[in-house]
């Protein structure tokens, strides 16, 4: 095993002040061509990730009692799950990997374009470029194992993308008040942590995201039953045989 | 030899290895996928390949399962007395002793072994197109995949105890994948009722 430590990113919504840097620096470090998008009368835009969009502000004006204009930014990009259901229903190999970093990378030369990864996703996050193969965020794979800082992360002028060794970060957000993160547990880890001051579905997540049940009971019992029924199917065969032999035609009444 | 029956004509041979073949062919690419098999690069080229493959023998394989309706879709749907006695008897498959009634042309394991292919292929199919056609709309691929995945595990089961019964635990069955033809005698004591209704 490598000793190279998991690596994250911890976002912290009350930190961002929505400039999009982050957004702006992805596109750049992955040239990424700009898409043409209308004014819908917020600041969040486009609307929605697209395979040439990693990572997007989402905008929400969630008043509370103390607050009454309160706004916040939430990045949304790839979470980095340990448990990748996008990865874990892939029929392609290589085409979904882990790097030594933990991080979700991909690799658009194997991805045969089945689209499946979008329903193994508890986030809806993989997109497809033009010649429908995946696309989505990768922790800038590629500058982290130069030892670079993602490129959003190091934009932030903030400090609302903070990127580091997970242990050390969620060492670090614990002392610095913060019981439990967003996604700390989930799918046995998120590499993409979310430091939340309230409920998350104030920030519009998932209480307690999951892989589609169905996604999990196909990957524990439908997979192992294919072979194990094959070879089940064929040693019941083969014992028929052996033990009551076949049916010889002067058997047969 | 001279009294030979024809239990099967050249059309429903044919779409018989049809499907056979195309079966095969969608298993091995089928188990591929499954385990990301990345050997088997060897023998499709590639991944994307390999899905071409897959897909377009899918639609090889939907043919021949449709055409096989014309041969026995009728006659598996006919339940009769002799057929739940069989069934009872299983078939004669566990005491040589057993006495089994009088057959039609399918017995009544291979009308349940029809309906049961007619079934999970016909899942697998519809499931495998919506896969295929439909890729990103994830509440119908969640179910298709769970559908293609569980109608592929009972096909697992199925399909090497018919090709068993079929060939070692049958003597004389295979013949008629090949000619369609048995000797009436081997007929006679199989299935009385189709023998006995064609007059042979
Ligand atoms: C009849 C039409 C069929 C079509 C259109 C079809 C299509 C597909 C598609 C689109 C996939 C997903 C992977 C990919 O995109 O390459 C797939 C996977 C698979 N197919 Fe089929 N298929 C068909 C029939 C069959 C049959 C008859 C079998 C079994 C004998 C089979 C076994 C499998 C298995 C085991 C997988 C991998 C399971 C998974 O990753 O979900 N398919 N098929
Ligand atoms: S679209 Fe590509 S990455 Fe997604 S599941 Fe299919 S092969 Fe894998
Ligand atoms: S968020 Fe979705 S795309 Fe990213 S690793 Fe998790 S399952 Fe895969
Ligand atoms: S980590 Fe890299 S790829 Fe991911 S959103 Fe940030 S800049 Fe884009």
């Amino acid at each position: 095993m490598s000793t190279t430590k998991r690596k994250s990113l911890i976002i912290s919504p009350e930190l961002c002040i929505g400039c999009r840097g982050c957004q702006t620096a992805c596109k750049e470090w992955n040239q990424l061509s700009a898409t043409k998008t209308t004014n819908k009368g917020t600041i969040e835009n486009p609307p929605d990730l697209t395979p040439n969009l990693f990572n997007r502000i989402r905008y929400l004006e969630v008043p509370s009692e103390t607050n009454p204009v309160r706004w916040l930014f939430v990045s949304q990009r790839c979470m980095h799950c340990d448990d990748a259901g996008c990865m874990k229903i892939c029929p392609a190999p290589g085409a979904i990997y882990k790097t030594k970093e933990g991080i979700v990378a991909y690799d658009k030369e194997k991805c045969i374009g089945c689209k499946l990864c979008v329903a193994g996703c508890p986030f809806n996050i993989p997109r497809y470029d033009e010649k429908n193969k995946i696309s989505k965020c990768h922790l800038c794979s590629d500058r982290v194992a130069e030892g670079l800082v993602p490129a959003c992360a190091k934009t932030c002028p903030t400090g609302a993308i903070s990127y580091g060794d997970r242990d050390d970060m969620l060492a670090k957000a614990h002392a610095a008040g913060y019981q439990k993160l967003y996604g700390q547990a989930d799918l046995g880890g998120l590499g993409t942590l979310y430091a939340f001051k309230d409920a998350p579905k104030v920030y519009g997540m998932d209480e307690n995201p999951a892989i589609p049940e169905s996604v999990v009971f196909w990957h524990k019992v439908l997979k192992p039953l294919a072979y194990w029924g094959l070879g089940g199917a064929v040693a019941a065969s083969l014992l028929h045989y052996v033990a009551f032999g076949p049916k010889k035609d002067e058997e047969v009444k | 030899m001279s009294d030979m029956v024809r239990k099967a004509n050249a059309f429903e041979i044919l779409n018989h290895w049809v499907m056979a073949i195309s079966f095969f062919i969608l298993t091995i690419t089928g188990f591929a996928f499954l385990f990301k098999l990345e050997q088997m690069n060897a023998v499709f080229g590639s991944f994307h390949q390999m899905r071409t493959i897959h897909n377009w023998t899918g639609v090889v394989f939907s043919a021949s399962l449709f055409f096989s309706l014309f041969s026995y879709l009728i006659e598996a749907l006919i339940f009769t007395g002799e057929d739940a006695v069989w069934l009872i008897k299983a078939g004669g498959y566990f005491s040589k002793k057993m006495k089994l009634p009088a057959q039609g042309r399918l017995n009544a394991g291979q009308k349940g072994y029809y309906l049961l292919l007619l079934l999970t292929g016909g899942a697998i199919a519809a499931s495998g197109f919506v896969i295929w056609l439909m890729p990103g709309v994830k509440k119908w691929i969640l179910i298709s995949h769970l559908a293609h995945n569980i109608s592929f595990d009972l096909l697992m089961l199925a399909v090497p105890s018919h090709i068993y019964l079929a060939t070692l635990a049958n003597p004389g069955t295979f013949r008629i994948m090949v000619y369609g033809t048995v000797p009436l005698e081997w007929a006679r004591k199989r299935h009385a009722r189709w023998v006995q209704k064609m007059g042979f």
